[in-house]
C-alpha cells in the first residue's frame, strides 16, 4: 500500500538515511544516531547480561554494573513485570536484587503518577525549596550548555554525550540537571524539553518528575553535589583534564555551595542526597 | 461491549514489544503503528529517537504510517473492513486525547499490559517512599502469601 512507509532495509545506513529524508525537522535538531539499537532482540541480550547484585554496589559509578535497559521499558520493548522477575532469578536472595528492582519501582512510580495528573508534569509540583521565586529562573536553556561549550569537562561532555548518543548515566543526569537549574538558575522544564529531544528513554513524566526532584519543586530539598562527589563517581576522568579544573565552580563544601546557590537560605545543609 | 471479531490492532510507542497484549489476543490481526506528526514536532524529537524505535518497529508485524494518529487509525480500520480498534493501555493524556477520537466512531478495546506488581489497596504517590513501602514486600516477592 503507497502510504505505508518502508520496512525493507539492506542495512542500518539505508534505515538511516531513509528517515533523514522523511523526517528532515527530527535530522536537523540532530542528525546524529546511537550506537544503541531498536528492538526486542537488542533488549533481550542486555537483560540477560544484568548483574542485580553488582548493580547495588556500582551503580553510581559511570563505569558501574548499570543495565542500560531503560530505552527498552520506556517504550514497551521490556515490561517492568519481566525485568523484576529477571532480576529475581538472577540472584539467589531477593535482598540482591532489592537496589536493581526498587530503581524499576521508580518508573513505576512516576507513571502511576503521571496517570493522576497527566499534564501537569510540565507544572511545577509544589513551590521550590532554594529561597529562590520561580521567576528566578531562565526560561531558556543556554546556548553553551547546549553546544557543550560551558569549558568545564564534565558538563560539556555530559552535553555531547546526550546530543551523540541519546543516553546519559542517571549520575550524570542528576549532575547535569543540578548544574542548569541550580548552577545557572535555568527553570527545570528548559532543561526538560531539551532532554526529550535527545533520551532514547525519554519519558515525559520519568523525565519531567525526575528534574522536578532535582529543582526541589517536588522534593523537600534542592539536589546539588559538589567536585568530590562527581570527581570520585566519574572516576576522575573529566577533572584531570578540565580547563577550569582550578576554578571549578563545583569544588566547594556543601556548606559554601549551599551559601552560594541558595542565598535565601531556605533548606539546611545536609550530606548530598541521591535519587539513586 | 461485545467482543471483537476482526479488529485491528493500533500498536503505540509505549508498548513495542512482540509480546503486546493486543497481538497476544488477536494473533494476525492488522496492526498500524503511526508517527505522531504533532507529537514529533512539538516536543522537537531528533532523528535517534525515531530509529530507535524505528528499529522496534521492524521487529513486529506491524504497518507504518505517519500523520494523524486517530485519523489514521480509522482509516486502517475502514480499509481493513475492521469490526472495532484493539491497543493497550497507556497513563499518557495524549493517548487518553487519542483513544476518545477513535472510540467516537468506533468500538475501542484497551488491554492492560502486566503491572510491575499486583497491587489492590489505594497508593499513596505524595512521595516514592510512602509508595515504595507499600510495594516493596510484593515487588521483592517476599510478601507472606507470595511464593518466590
Amino acid at each position: 500500500m503507497p502510504k505505508d512507509m518502508r520496512r525493507d532495509f539492506a542495512d542500518r545506513a539505508e534505515l538511516v538515511a531513509y528517515l533523514a529524508a522523511e523526517f528532515p525537522a527530527a535530522a536537523a535538531e540532530s542528525a546524529a544516531v546511537s550506537a544503541t539499537r531498536g528492538g526486542r532482540r537488542a533488549a533481550e541480550a542486555l537483560l540477560t547480561a544484568i548483574q542485580p547484585a553488582r548493580y547495588a554496589s556500582t551503580r553510581n559509578f559511570l563505569d558501574g554494573a548499570v543495565t542500560r535497559l531503560s530505552a527498552y521499558l520506556r517504550h514497551g520493548v521490556l515490561s517492568l513485570a519481566e525485568v523484576r522477575r529477571a532480576a529475581l532469578r538472577a540472584e539467589t536472595r531477593p535482598a540482591e536484587a532489592a537496589k536493581l528492582i526498587s530503581e524499576l519501582a521508580w518508573r513505576d512510580y512516576w507513571q502511576r503518577v503521571y496517570a493522576v495528573i497527566g499534564d501537569g508534569i510540565w507544572e511545577d509540583r509544589e513551590p521550590y525549596k532554594t529561597g529562590l521565586e520561580a521567576a528566578a529562573y531562565a526560561q531558556e536553556l543556554p546556548a553553551d550548555i547546549a553546544a557543550g561549550t560551558t569549558g568545564l569537562a564534565c558538563i560539556d561532555a555530559f552535553s555531547r554525550e546526550l546530543v551523540d548518543s541519546g543516553y546519559m548515566h542517571n549520575h550524570a543526569r542528576m549532575w547535569l540537571a543540578a548544574y542548569v537549574v541550580h548552577w545557572r538558575r535555568v527553570a527545570w522544564q528548559a532543561g526538560a524539553r531539551w532532554f526529550l529531544t535527545h533520551l532514547l528513554d525519554g519519558d515525559p513524566a520519568s523525565n519531567n518528575l525526575s528534574w522536578q526532584w532535582v529543582a526541589s519543586t517536588f522534593s523537600h530539598k534542592p539536589y546539588v553535589f559538589n567536585r568530590e562527589n562527581l570527581e570520585r563517581y566519574s572516576g576522575g576522568i573529566y577533572c584531570r583534564a578540565c580547563p577550569l579544573r582550578l576554578q571549578c565552580p563545583f569544588d566547594k563544601s556543601y556548606e559554601a555551595l549551599q551559601a552560594e546557590l541558595f542565598p535565601g537560605g531556605a533548606p539546611a545543609a545536609t550530606p548530598p542526597r541521591r535519587r539513586q | 461491549m461485545s467482543e471483537l471479531v476482526r479488529p485491528v490492532v493500533w500498536i503505540h510507542a509505549d508498548c513495542l514489544s512482540p509480546q503486546h497484549p493486543a497481538l497476544l489476543a488477536y494473533p494476525g490481526a492488522p496492526a498500524l503503528f503511526v508517527w505522531d506528526e504533532a507529537l514529533l514536532s512539538s516536543l522537537r524529537i531528533s532523528l535517534k529517537r525515531i530509529v530507535f524505535l524505528y528499529e522496534c518497529l521492524l521487529e513486529l508485524p506491524v504497518s507504518i504510517r505517519r500523520g494523524d494518529v486517530a485519523a489514521e487509525v480509522l482509516a486502517f480500520a475502514s480499509e481493513q473492513q475492521a469490526d472495532g480498534v484493539v491497543t493497550s493501555a497507556s497513563p499518557s493524556p495524549r493517548f487518553a486525547a487519542i483513544s476518545a477520537q477513535i472510540a467516537a466512531q468506533r468500538p475501542l478495546r484497551v488491554l492492560p499490559v502486566e503491572p510491575f506488581v499486583q497491587i489492590e489497596q489505594r497508593l499513596d504517590l505524595a512521595r516514592f517512599a510512602r509508595y515504595w513501602r507499600a510495594v516493596e514486600a510484593r515487588a521483592l516477592n517476599t510478601f507472606p502469601e507470595d511464593t518466590v
